[in-house]
Parts: structure tokens; C-alpha cells; sequence
């Protein structure tokens, strides 16, 4: 008897464990005062979805961000593992069970994260007027106020910015190519050297070579068009095609992730390469993993430039922290530290001449990267990102088209 | 007494066995027919079609089926040779303790070993470099992320291969194969003959369902093909987990048209399984 009563309590518990706690009392956030705001973030706690898939970042985020944030705002950071579709998966589960109170109080997005956000409405705002360091990003910047050319509107707060480019070892590679014409060139007389990694990384070459075939970097702009975009593709996977038995394992198969092709290429399997953060070569030189002879440099017809973005889920348990962290990461300090070569040396979201004197000159000061492209370097051969359409019909394609021929 | 016993481990299997299989089953129907989830708009059966006329779900699965049987045959010969040929070097405390070594070895971890030994960059790979068989990494065969699955079959071999020499081990100790042996062979049978006509049959009959099982099991593996294996084909579990966390959102449910049709493959099989082994009890 006494053993069946334990069990009939052991299951009641778990009943009302699982049962959510009712939602305080909130302040109308949308229309309250920044102090307000604050007050009401201090002493909580955010929880942060974002990649932790970069050792120089979870240190900028640990032991910098978090203990910053204790001591200033007295708000406890908890981070937790997720990108793109996992965010996605993530609250489109909790709108589907219908949870008030999310797991996720502030999440890290780009602009395919963004668009699928917004068709399942799992986004809680407009928020970015109310932060009060937006004064100094340049929301007149058509890369920073449009996110896959969709208008931000608002509902996510620009963090940083970065451009794609290509990555080669200058010691093997004299003249890396700069187009698709060279590129084939190039396969030819390396093969085995060249590869596209099926995941976010090599979509975005994909785009950029979309749009050089359409013969302008401006030729993806504007809402996604089918009939040009089956135009345009089919000569790239035609080309592809054509090519791929000059590729990496004959390109009967290509690595699921950019993080493979780090690894191919500081093996010396591949001798050319490409990534965001303007190439993301400068942390992986100073480690030693890759040769200090690499570098990184602009396609002729130009990549994708694109900033990510900070955003609040719709059921956020903690939206007044979620705003106060977002606050603190786009202000000139942490934007400075994180500009730092030897942090996470990621180009400043900040519109350096809008700041304050005594920070405009420690952001001039800051010395550049030794081995890859700046942001400057660049100018010229940056390219919108499309439509995330284009992304979703790249990445099908790719798959079908190409893979699984 | 006995009765309310009995009714209360019905109840745990039917909570903790039974109810959230039997959820998760109709959770994931209902979303391959678009009745759940936010971007679906209603019942559809297009979804259905979508995957059966792609043909990737069937070439996974064969794939998947192909990987699978070559492994378990492989691991399953290798096994009973090893224990047929060595059983009294195998039954010293240090041997007996490098087969159980790898069986705490999780699958993740064993797929990495074979990543950093057999890769292009690996260890083999350097060796043969720097006795000069290749000049260049990329000279090195492809053994994992290949076509062949080589990679795959070659860590499911090491993952499985210690289970089966350890049961095969057992069933001979429990079953007196030896003495059946010795009967044989003073009833003027030979070695050969003893080995294929006594020993085996034994061993096999008494251990094909746990094998079957092997093979159910090693047809779902998800991490060490997640490492191992290629982009296409691929196998199931992780076409289906592709499938499910893919960009379009408007195509997950495929993903559980999948996930779905596989459970209920591994289903029949299982209960085809089951009620057989009954049979065959019954005929001992």
C-alpha cells in the first residue's frame, strides 16, 4: 500500500513539474522608459541562444561578456548551444505546445534565421528605437537596415557585420582566381583543391557566383524572381558539373560543414578556401593552424556582406534583460573588445564617427589584421545578400542538382 | 498480491515503454500529413508523394540495408572464428579485458578514432607519407567520407565485433558446446566436420535474434554515418534529421514521412522477429 502511494505521489509531482509557472506581471515594455527597463532588468537572468561553434567567441562571450555584465548590470548571462534551424526548431516547438515562457530570452540570428523567424511570427518587438546605443549604428546603411533584403523594421538589433571572401595560401598560390572563368582554370591545373562545403558557408559562394553570372553584383537584388533564378542556376550547375571531377574526392561527395574544409586546408588538401569575418583566417593564423601565408581576398564580381542580428523570441521569459544585454553588447566598449585582433576581430557594427571623441580615437587606434582582408580592403566587391528565397532554392538544388548526380 | 504487482509493472511499461513511443509515433503521422505544425496548412498527402517520387528515401534506405548486412555478416564471421579459434586465449583476464575495453566506447567516440586514423590527414595517411609510399596527402585512398561507406562498415565492425565474440563465447560455455564437441568427435566425426555440422549450427541458432536486433540497430545509427558517412546517399536516421532541420520549413514534414515509414519497417520486422523466435522455442 505504502509503496503504490509513493508511486501515485512520485507521478503527481511530475504532473505539476511539468506544469509552467504563471506569467508575473509585466511591464509594458513597449512603452516604457529605458530606466524602467533597466530597473527591471537588473538582477535577472538572459538566457542566450547563439553558436558556440568558435573558441575565440565563447571567450569573448565568457570571459569578457558575462563577467562585465554581472558587474555592471548585475545580470546573470547563461549561454546555450544553437544556430539557424535549431533556433527555429526551437521556438516553432514552443509555439506548437504553446509555452508562454520560452527557454530563450535572446537568440543570435542571421538573415535566413530572420525570414524564417518571421514566417512563424517568433518574434517579439519592435524593440531596436528603444536601445538607447543604437544612436550610434548608421541605420541609413542599406547592409545594416535591410537583412536579406528584407527591412529589419525594428524587430532585431544589429550586432556585427561581415564580409564573405575567399581564402588561399599565398606560398602555393601566386595568383588565386578571382572569377569563375579563372576558377576553372584553376581546378584544372589543381584538382583535388577545390571544394564547397554543403552548408551556410558554401551557399554563400554559390550566391556570389549566381550573381556573377548574372553579370552584375547587383543582378540578385529585388524580390526573388523564378524564371532568372532557373536561368541563372542552371549555368551554374551546369558549370559545376562540368567541373566537379576537378574537385575535392572528384566531387562525388563535399563536406557537410565549413569546419571540415579548415581542417582540408590547413592539412594542405585544399589550397583554397572562403568564410565570413572577411575570411575568419586572422584567428585561425595566430593559433597556428593555418600558414602564416594565408590570405584572404575579394572575388572580382564581389560576396555577400551581411550583418547578424540580436533578437528577442515572441515568449521570452526575460525581455527587459534580453534588451539590456543587447544594449551592452552594441555599446563602444564590448564592440571595441571585440574588435580587438586577438579577440573575437570582428569588424564594428558602430558607425565610428557618430561616437564620442575619446572613443573614436581608441577605435582608430586599434591596430588593423595582419593576414586578413579588412572591411575596407573589400569595398567595391560587396554584394547584397538576396533573397532568402534564393538561399532555400541554392540549397535544395545544390542537393539535387549537383550531390546526388 | 502477485496481481497487483503485476498490474503495476503493466502500468510503468505502458508510462515509460509504451506511451511516449506510442506519442512521439503519432505526433510525427500527424505532421507527415500537415495536420500539425505552424506552417501547415491542413491535411495533405503531398508530402507522401513528394517522398516516395524522389526515390532518395528508397536509395537511403537500401543504402542504409546494404551497410547494415555487411557489417552484421562481417562482425558475425569474424566473431565466430575468433571465439571458435582462440576461446582458450580469449578467457585470460587481459584479453577478456581488451574485448570489454570497447564496449564502453561510445559510437561518437569510436567514429572520431576511425576519422583521425584512417583520413586523408590521419595517421595512416602520415605514415605512408613519411615512408614515402604517397608524396601528397590527397594521394592517400579514400576510406572515410567515401562512396563505398568503407569508413562506416569499418567502426559499426569494431563497435559490434567484441559483442559477438563475448556472447558466442558465452552460448558455448552455457550450451557445453565442448562436450557436444568431444561426443562428435568420438562418434568419428573430424575437425571440419564437428566445427560446421556441431559448434555452429549451435551458436547461430541460439543467437540469430540478438544478430537480427544488431542489424535493426546498427540500420538506425545516427552518429558514427553522421561522421563517417557521405552527403548522398545517406543513411536514414541522418537523411531524416536533415530533413527535419532543413531551411525550408515548409518541408519538414518530409522529414516524418521518413521517420514514419522507417518505424513502421522496423516495426514489422521486429514483431515478424518475435513471433518466429517463438515458434522455434517451442520446437526445442
Amino acid at each position: 500500500m505504502f509503496k503504490k502511494l509513493t508511486f501515485i505521489g512520485f507521478l503527481m509531482s511530475i504532473f505539476v513539474a511539468c506544469q509552467s509557472e504563471k506569467p508575473k506581471q509585466q511591464l509594458k515594455l513597449q512603452e516604457a522608459s529605458w530606466e524602467q527597463i533597466s530597473k527591471e532588468a537588473e538582477g535577472s537572468t538572459v538566457n542566450f541562444v547563439m553558436w558556440q561553434g568558435s573558441p575565440i567567441i565563447n571567450n569573448y562571450i565568457n570571459n569578457y561578456v558575462v563577467p562585465r555584465l554581472k558587474e555592471e548590470l548585475n545580470i546573470d548571462l547563461r549561454i546555450s548551444g544553437g544556430q539557424g534551424t535549431e533556433i527555429v526548431q526551437l521556438i516553432m516547438g514552443e509555439k506548437q505546445a504553446g509555452v508562454e515562457q520560452g527557454q530563450a530570452d535572446l537568440v543570435w540570428i542571421n538573415g535566413e534565421t530572420f525570414f524564417q523567424l518571421n514566417k512563424i511570427e517568433g518574434l517579439w518587438g519592435p524593440f531596436v528605437d528603444q536601445i538607447p546605443n543604437t544612436k550610434y549604428i548608421d541605420f541609413t546603411n542599406e547592409f545594416i537596415n535591410q537583412d536579406f533584403q528584407q527591412p529589419v523594421n525594428g524587430m532585431e538589433c544589429p550586432w556585427g557585420i561581415t564580409q564573405f571572401a575567399l581564402v588561399y595560401d599565398s606560398a602555393k598560390v601566386p595568383n588565386p582566381p578571382r572569377n569563375l572563368k579563372q576558377l576553372e582554370t584553376f581546378v584544372k591545373e589543381n584538382p583535388g583543391t577545390f571544394t564547397i562545403s554543403n552548408d551556410f558557408s558554401g551557399m554563400s559562394l554559390l550566391k556570389s557566383f549566381l550573381a556573377e553570372l548574372s553579370g552584375s553584383p547587383t543582378g540578385l537584388d529585388g524580390d526573388f524572381d523564378q524564371s532568372k533564378y532557373d536561368r541563372l542556376s542552371d549555368s551554374l550547375w551546369n558549370w559545376i558539373n562540368a567541373n566537379k571531377k576537378y574537385f575535392w574526392k572528384e566531387g562525388q561527395t563535399f563536406p557537410k560543414e565549413h569546419s571540415k574544409m579548415d581542417q582540408l586546408f590547413a592539412s594542405g588538401e585544399l589550397y583554397l578556401s572562403f568564410g565570413f569575418n572577411e575570411g575568419g583566417i586572422e584567428d585561425k593564423v595566430r593559433q597556428g593552424l593555418f600558414p602564416n601565408t594565408t590570405r584572404s581576398y575579394a572575388w572580382d564580381n564581389g560576396t555577400v556582406k551581411n550583418t547578424n542580428y540580436l533578437g528577442i523570441p515572441y515568449n521570452a521569459k526575460n525581455k527587459a534583460g534580453a534588451m539590456a544585454v543587447i544594449n551592452f553588447l552594441i555599446s563602444p566598449e564590448a564592440q571595441l573588445k571585440r574588435l580587438t585582433p586577438d579577440e573575437m576581430n570582428t569588424s564594428t557594427i558602430l558607425e565610428v564617427n557618430k561616437l564620442p571623441e575619446a572613443w573614436k580615437k581608441k577605435f582608430k587606434e586599434m591596430p588593423g589584421r595582419k593576414y586578413g582582408a579588412d572591411l575596407n580592403d573589400l569595398e567595391g566587391h560587396a554584394i547584397k545578400e538576396p533573397k532568402p528565397e534564393y538561399m532555400i532554392k541554392v540549397y535544395e538544388d545544390f542537393r539535387t542538382e549537383v550531390i546526388e548526380k | 498480491m502477485k496481481n497487483s504487482k503485476s498490474t503495476i509493472h503493466l502500468i510503468f511499461f505502458v508510462l515509460i515503454g509504451v506511451l511516449p513511443f506510442a506519442a512521439a509515433f503519432i505526433y510525427a503521422l500527424l505532421y507527415s500529413l500537415g495536420v500539425i505544425g505552424v506552417v501547415n496548412e491542413g491535411f495533405t498527402l503531398s508530402f507522401w508523394q513528394t517522398v516516395f517520387s524522389s526515390g532518395e528515401f528508397l536509395k537511403s534506405f537500401c543504402y542504409s540495408i546494404a551497410i547494415s548486412a555487411v557489417s552484421v555478416v562481417l562482425s558475425v564471421g569474424l566473431a565466430l572464428w575468433l571465439s571458435l579459434q582462440f576461446r582458450k586465449e580469449l578467457n585470460r583476464p587481459f584479453l577478456s579485458f581488451m574485448l570489454y575495453l570497447p564496449l564502453a566506447v561510445p559510437g561518437v567516440v569510436s567514429a572520431f578514432f576511425t576519422f583521425q586514423l584512417f583520413s586523408k590527414s590521419g595517421f595512416f595517411s602520415r605514415i605512408a607519407c613519411q615512408i614515402n609510399w604517397i608524396t601528397e596527402a590527397r594521394q592517400f585512398p579514400d576510406l572515410v567520407n567515401d562512396q563505398l561507406a568503407i569508413g562506416i562498415i569499418l567502426t559499426f565492425i569494431t563497435v559490434v565485433l567484441p559483442f559477438f565474440v563475448l556472447l558466442f563465447l558465452n552460448v558455448y560455455r552455457n550450451e557445453k558446446v565442448d562436450q557436444l564437441e568431444q561426443l562428435s568427435a568420438s562418434l568419428g566425426a573430424n575437425n571440419k566436420q564437428t566445427k560446421w555440422k556441431v559448434s555452429l549450427p549451435i551458436l547461430l541458432k541460439k543467437t540469430w535474434t540478438l544478430i537480427a536486433l544488431y542489424f535493426i540497430f546498427l540500420l538506425g545509427a545516427y552518429e558514427i554515418p553522421l561522421i563517417l558517412g557521405q552527403e548522398s546517399p545517406q543513411m536514414l536516421s541522418v537523411l531524416v534529421i536533415r530533413e527535419i532541420n532543413q531551411f525550408d520549413l515548409t518541408k519538414i514534414s518530409e522529414g516524418y514521412v521518413a521517420a514514419v515509414t522507417y518505424t513502421l519497417l522496423v516495426s514489422i520486422a521486429a514483431i515478424a522477429l518475435f513471433s518466429n523466435q517463438k515458434r522455434t522455442a517451442n520446437d526445442f
